[in-house]
């Protein structure tokens, strides 16, 4: 049995469209079905407006689903009570983009650690500070450091502290939405080896929520592609990069700027851009931009099906 | 189009905020503790001279009924009939508020002809010299309270000087001019008599000084901060990095964009200088509706109170309504979004 | 020559003193060329752009002489420099949204350049901006020329800049970012209009960015920048083949690379040294493995590898190496083709 099982999630947005309020819905997430097994990393990819965003937050409910199903450890959370979800979220924790807005600038960073430990009511005080320093010590933070504020350290440092905090109940799924977006290369590097070497030592599954194809590539097991609120393409990583089915995929693996200049590019330009998600286009949502599109394309909504083994995609074509 | 609906929109919810306005304003006024009817006959009144003058007022019905009464009397029109002047309330409106109108609108030109000039040459010359100049002239004018500077500048420039007229909207024994607005420079305007004109203009310096010393203040430095951040931001840089000269970035691309956040200011500015016009009336003998409304307050005259409380919150409304409109015309985002 | 910086050094007032941000940068741009300049955020890259545009804040201090087509523009006035810009050499911003103005259309933005610099009439400007428009890919030109930046998407705005920068065929493009903010896909229609433009004009370009792929993509030549200095200069093959400063490697080592999963990243341990607290030596040499002695006290020179390729480390010195023994120079070579 997987870790995380989500079946057909769908997450409406209702906004009133200028001053006069028509209101228009904006299907974020639009039944997005997908598991995650422990132990395993699922990378979600897409570009923006896609909703692989709005998908992190709708599993933790953070944002309440419209429609769908979340089962974690085969227990229904979406409708759960309150403190049956309290429970539940120290096993589910998430890691923001940016790691600075995330941590509390008034707190030290033992505080802002022992924070998760206290709403939880976990340990008694030695047990807690004991517990913050070893993982501290994890994320190559000094001791005397943890008195220090957020804005005492640099930006990999704070996602390493943003880990940790997500770390410190000790949860089987962390949700990490664009984890190293804001970091540069070299930092990035340090936050990502972390991540990993965290996941072997303790078994963690992680929902690796990124635009970065050769960073999900990097960290998955498992790749989902999203667009406008759908999954196109779901499979193992290996598969998904070295056989794209989606031409959608196709294409997005294709604009990839690759550092080898000596590479021969052979290049899928995608014409338009990405149509509004507020107003997505009837059918295929991406028939309007693909090249392999047809008349039945744009009347037609492609099912996720299964292609080859385990390898799903959402076209009528391939 | 749009611009029409919302219009619209907007004075459509005008309507309950009146008459949340309305309600509070009746029900302060009506358990503020005083009695009208005692002020009109006066110390030697007798108790039955009194409820008879309650009854026949009405003051001693519910308060929701002689609610329902004045509000039914608004809608005809009749704004009940002030106690203090026994005249019809919607006729002394009339007869005071042009007074109150004209030095609002004249203050606001001055604040508009002043703090908006004087933003931008902060903005652009910053931390240098004509910028701290400015900045300490609009933190006076936003910190000197109105009675004091009024009284400064009678001193000065009235008694001492003897340039500015002091008191009252014309010189002594001129004759208005015929009746159109009740804005005397705008009716001498429409009718060419210049000499009412030019001594109208003449009364109106001193205290529309006074009343727009705060605006001032407030619009000068609303417009250096709205400026500099303009100037900070990218497209800026764009205009710089065409060859764009200096004057060319400041007026063809940065003041309309900074100029946005001062016009909603505007309309809190005018809210500002019509409550403020109320002290500035009483300096400088001002026949307006601030005047009235003090002598409403003083004599407990509830109709007048509530007639200048309505006329006030109308005005302010229709301000921010004009305001808000703007910038329909100035911001395109609005336009199709 | 079509652009020479020699010895371009920048200092900033902040907090009430002046740091120096760029120190000792000396390169060139040939006609037709592209030259990237790369390296993490701080390292000053964005800021020798607006060095060489001189669009500076107010109580900078420029030093250095920069010569752009045989004509010394560090010494140009303010109204010669005006003349030159958005004409002789244009600019292209990260974030395309915010770099144009929300209250202007399209079309009169585009048209500014031309009114700047050109004498063309009202008609012959309108028909340049559309044939601008179109050049850059956007479609239904007539109709754009009226929107408003907020109407067009995030790729379009970048080509609206794009357009804007062309507006005079300028000898010198520089596009500091001009892929960041958007979305792979359109990244690459913007790069690929990017290539285009290369191919068709004798521009030379300076490409801006953080991002080694785009470097491989676009690059001719590259610099690699860090803490406001030169490290390493070197055509852009060399330089993923062949890198030599320490911190390059570090830089291609930290990258994830399609085809290797779940392998141990390399990272440059440390953080970048701010300005105003610049060690004597090496910048790079509190976080580098190979650091002697040397490099903590003197600044290393620019050292030949071969024609065309420098860097500034001294690895490389072969008076140095000796000194400090050879073994650690070998012990580097064999880790770099391992």
């Amino acid at each position: 049995m997987a870790l995380l099982e989500v079946q057909n999630l769908k997450q409406h947005f209702t906004t009133k469209k200028g001053f006069m309020g028509e209101k228009t819905v904006i299907k974020a997430v639009d039944g997005v079905s997908l598991s995650i097994e422990e132990g395993k990393t699922l990378g979600v990819v897409g570009e923006s407006g896609c909703g692989k965003s709005s998908l992190g937050r709708s599993i933790l409910r953070l944002v309440e689903p419209t429609e769908g199903s979340v089962k974690f450890n085969g227990q229904e959370i979406v409708g759960m009570s309150p403190r049956g979800m309290k429970e539940l979220r120290k096993e589910m924790q998430i890691v923001f983009q940016d790691p600075y807005a995330s941590l509390n600038p008034r707190n030290t960073v033992r505080k802002i650690l022992e924070a998760p430990l206290l709403i939880h009511g976990t340990g008694n005080k030695k047990e807690r500070q004991e517990r913050i320093e070893s993982l501290a010590g994890k994320i190559g933070l000094r001791k005397e450091q943890l008195n220090n504020y957020p804005h005492e350290f640099s930006g990999g440092q704070r996602q390493r502290i943003g880990i940790a905090r997500a770390l410190m109940l000790n949860p089987k799924l962390i949700i990490a939405d664009e984890p190293v977006s804001a970091l540069d290369v070299s930092v990035q590097s340090q936050v990502l080896n972390l991540m990993l070497d965290l996941q072997q030592e303790r078994n963690l599954s992680y929902m690796f929520i990124s635009h970065d194809l050769s960073v999900v590539q990097h960290v998955s097991d498992k790749v989902a592609v999203m667009y406008l609120g759908k999954v196109v393409e779901i499979a193992d990583v290996k598969k998904v990069y070295k056989d794209p089915l989606h031409p959608y995929t196709r294409a997005l693996l294709s604009a990839l700027p690759i550092p080898d200049p000596v590479r021969v590019r052979n290049r899928i330009i995608l014409q338009g851009d990405l149509p509004s998600p507020a107003n997505p286009p009837p059918g295929c949502p991406f028939h309007t931009r693909c090249p392999m599109a047809t008349k039945e394309c744009a009347e037609i909504v492609p099912p996720l099906e299964e292609k080859t083994t385990d390898h799903f995609a959402a076209c009528i074509h391939t | 189009m749009d611009a029409l609906r919302f219009i619209a929109k907007r004075l459509l919810l005008m309507i309950p905020i009146l008459i949340g306005i309305s309600i509070l304003t009746f029900a302060i006024s009506n358990t503020i503790p005083g009695d009208p009817a005692r002020l009109i006959l006066g110390p030697k009144a007798t108790p039955e001279g009194l409820e008879a003058l309650r009854e026949d007022m009405g003051l001693n019905d519910p308060l929701y009924v002689q609610y329902g009464r004045y509000m039914a009397g608004i809608f005809q029109g009749d704004l009940g009939e002030s106690t203090y002047s026994q005249r019809p309330v919607a006729d002394d409106l009339i007869r005071y508020s042009p007074a109150t109108f004209e030095l609002t609108i004249f203050a606001m030109v001055i604040t508009l002809l002043i703090g908006i000039p004087f933003g931008i040459i902060s903005a652009s010359r910053k931390d240098k010299i004509a910028d701290q100049f400015t900045r300490i002239f609009a933190l006076l004018g936003v910190a000197m309270p109105a009675f004091w500077l009024g009284l400064l500048l009678l001193l000065f420039f009235y008694l001492r000087l003897g340039v500015f007229p002091g008191s009252g909207r014309l010189d002594n024994g001129m004759s208005p001019p015929d009746y159109i607005t009740g804005m005397y420079t705008v009716d001498a305007l429409l009718t060419g008599n210049w000499p009412v004109f030019i001594s109208a203009v003449m009364h109106l310096v001193l205290p529309g000084i006074t009343l727009s010393a705060v605006t001032v203040g407030m619009i000068t430095r609303m417009t250096r901060s709205s400026m500099l951040t303009v100037l900070q931001s990218d497209y800026i840089r764009t205009a710089y990095a065409k060859g764009a000269p200096e004057n060319r970035v400041l007026y063809g691309h940065a003041l309309r964009n900074g100029v946005m956040p001062v016009i909603t200011l505007l309309g809190m500015a005018f809210g500002h200088a019509l409550g403020g016009s109320v002290l500035v009336e009483a300096v400088f003998s001002w026949p307006g509706l601030g005047q009235y409304a003090v002598n409403a307050i003083n004599y407990l005259d509830f109709p007048a109170v509530m007639g200048v409380t309505l006329l006030i919150a109308i005005m302010f409304i229709l301000v921010n309504l004009i305001v808000d409109t703007m910038y329909f015309f100035i911001d395109p985002r609005l336009k199709h979004n | 020559m079509l652009l020479e910086v020699n010895d371009l050094s920048l200092s900033l007032k902040r907090a009430g003193k002046y740091s120096k941000i760029l120190d000792g940068i000396s390169f060139q741009v040939a006609q037709g060329e592209t030259l990237g300049i790369v390296g993490e955020s701080g390292c000053g890259k964005s800021m020798t752009a607006l060095s060489l545009m001189q669009l500076l804040p107010d109580k900078a201090r420029l030093g250095g002489k920069v010569d752009l087509q045989g004509e010394q523009i560090t010494s140009f006035s303010k109204r010669k420099l005006e003349k030159i810009r958005g004409n002789q050499m244009s600019m292209i911003f990260q974030d395309p949204l915010t770099s144009l103005n929300p209250l202007h259309t399209v079309g009169t933005q585009v048209e500014e350049s031309l009114i700047l610099h050109t004498k063309k009439s009202k008609q012959e400007r309108r028909d340049r901006v559309l044939h601008l428009l179109r050049a850059v890919g956007l479609p239904r030109a007539e109709e754009l020329i009226d929107e408003y930046p907020h109407q067009l998407s995030g790729g379009m705005r970048q080509r609206v800049m794009i357009a804007i920068a062309m507006a005079c065929e300028p000898q010198l493009l520089i596009c500091d970012e001009p892929t960041t903010a958007l979305d792979v896909t359109v990244q690459a229609q913007i790069l690929e209009l990017m290539n285009d433009i290369k191919r068709q004009t004798k521009m030379g370009i300076i490409m801006i960015t953080h991002d080694m792929g785009v470097v491989a993509e676009v690059c001719d030549r590259v610099i690699v920048m860090y803490a406001g200095k030169i490290v390493e200069e070197a055509p852009v093959i060399e330089l993923f083949q062949n890198p030599k400063h320490p911190y390059t490697q570090g830089l291609l080592d930290s990258i994830p690379k399609l085809g290797e999963r779940k392998k141990k990243l390399g990272s440059i341990p440390g953080t970048v040294p701010t300005p105003g607290n610049m060690p004597a030596g090496c910048r790079f040499a509190d976080r580098c493995i190979h650091a002697m002695d040397i490099c903590r006290s003197t600044l290393p020179p620019m050292i030949n590898i071969q024609e065309n390729h420098q860097t500034a480390c001294w690895l490389y010195d072969e008076k140095e190496a000796k000194n400090d023994g050879s073994a650690r120079s070998t012990e580097l070579e064999t880790a770099l083709h391992n």
